[in-house]
């Protein structure tokens, strides 16, 4: 099944190194495709350089598209992740 | 969309560009790339006017101009200039009769001055408004030139390419980009990748984390940007899988709508992937080179089966 949504980037150094890390994690064990689009750049959500290359700030749009087997379950881990804040700001 | 705005900034230096009037018109929108020389609707003659492109004003432009009245060359001005005409650019540093500024600013239509020769001028903006224009797309993969072929590695995530193009830069091939890479079509024929800019020249290998490249195995193991030339898809063993044995058949992938030789390449432990990934630019040198390995043992073994059924009818 294929999913589109939307996701916000609330961590207010955007996506740096430390949440890219936890979302690679997160899809470490997914099978579906996942892709990030950020202000028309594409890339695979499972490779770090991927998410570190679009360089998000805060407040950035991300369209996320995840086709495959797993992807109810990867668009609620992933929307949890984000609106968490990657769990780094909670302290 | 591509905007006056960012021609002007990217491309000012070499165009030798210099803004005279219609700054309020930056933002207007180039949506074709293409400049003409509007001699011809100058005179009066507006029909099929091509009023999206870029307006390039010449030695006879501006000669032609001097010559009319001041109302006939605001009237004829004003009658050139329309609500899609990006920007207007006088060439040879003229200076522009005081009418084109002054309709410029009234239209907010950006008004340059370029210090090249109008044919220099012509071609350069066309050539680099033709690579602005160029289709291109992301694609996950790494891009290594390998024996001056450029090897586009795709696979899976985790199959290995990173590791793959680190041998290979181990031994002496270059690094172009590694996870993305930015693909453009040139002159319509073939790809050029390069990496972008935030990430270029870095790799990730699990287990060790993010390296710079050029910085690690200096800048001789680098390069900017590539032809590509083949694609290698990596994929892990599947024994139910039958792989290429022969090589007779060539198979192809398009990406922007250029063919490019593919190949699957199964891994497993004990498979040199590196080695295999610098036979096959190799064997593609030669290939391009007019001598195909498989066809010419295919040729032999025909020549000998059909040497030997011969002999055999003789005895018979």
């Amino acid at each position: 099944m294929k999913q589109v949504f939307q996701v916000h980037v609330r961590n207010s150094m955007g996506l740096h190194t430390r949440p890219a890390t936890v979302i690679v994690k997160l899809l470490q064990d997914c099978k579906s495709n996942v892709l990030f689009t950020c202000k028309k750049e594409t890339v695979n959500a499972k490779s770090i350089l991927g998410i570190l290359m679009l360089a998000a700030t805060k407040n950035s749009k991300i369209i996320v598209t995840v086709d495959g087997g797993d992807a109810e379950e990867t668009k609620v881990k992933l929307i949890e992740a984000f609106e968490n804040k990657f769990w780094e700001e909670l302290a | 969309m591509y905007l006056v705005e960012d021609l002007y900034k990217s491309h000012s230096d070499k165009l030798g560009l210099e803004l005279i009037a219609g700054k309020a018109g930056m933002k207007r929108c180039i949506r074709v790339p293409e400049a003409q020389r509007p001699g011809l609707a100058l005179s009066g003659y507006l029909k099929s006017h091509a009023h999206k492109r870029i307006l390039i004003f010449g030695k006879v432009e501006i000669e032609y101009l001097q010559d009319l009245d001041s109302d006939l060359r605001i009237a004829r001005l004003e009658s050139i200039l329309t609500k899609s005409t990006p920007a207007i650019i006088v060439a040879r540093r003229y200076r522009p009769p005081k009418e084109l500024s002054i309709v410029c600013e009234k239209f907010e239509v950006p008004l340059f001055r370029a210090s090249m020769t109008t044919m220099n001028l012509l071609s350069k903006l066309t050539l680099l408004l033709m690579e602005e224009f160029a289709s291109s797309m992301s694609v996950h993969g790494t891009l290594v030139e390998v024996f001056g072929v450029g090897v586009l590695i795709q696979g899976d995530s985790s199959v290995g390419k990173s590791e793959a193009a680190l041998g290979l830069i181990e031994r002496g091939h270059r690094l172009i980009s590694d996870d993305i890479v930015k693909v453009k079509k040139r002159e319509g024929s073939y790809l050029e990748g390069s990496g972008a800019e935030l990430t270029r020249h870095h790799m990730e290998i699990r287990g060790i984390g993010i390296i710079n490249v050029a910085k690690l195995y200096g800048a001789v193991c680098v390069r900017y940007q590539k032809s590509i030339d083949i694609v290698v898809k990596l994929e892990a063993w599947d024994d139910q899988n039958f792989y290429d044995r022969v090589g007779l058949d060539e198979k192809y992938c398009d990406i922007l709508g250029v063919k490019l030789p593919f190949h699957i390449l199964p891994v497993k432990p004990g498979r040199d992937v590196v080695l295999l990934l610098e036979t096959i630019a190799l064997n593609h040198r030669l290939k391009r080179m007019g001598y195909n390995s498989a066809q010419e043992f295919s040729t032999k073994l025909y020549d000998v089966i059909s040497e030997k059924s011969g002999k055999r009818s003789k005895n018979q």
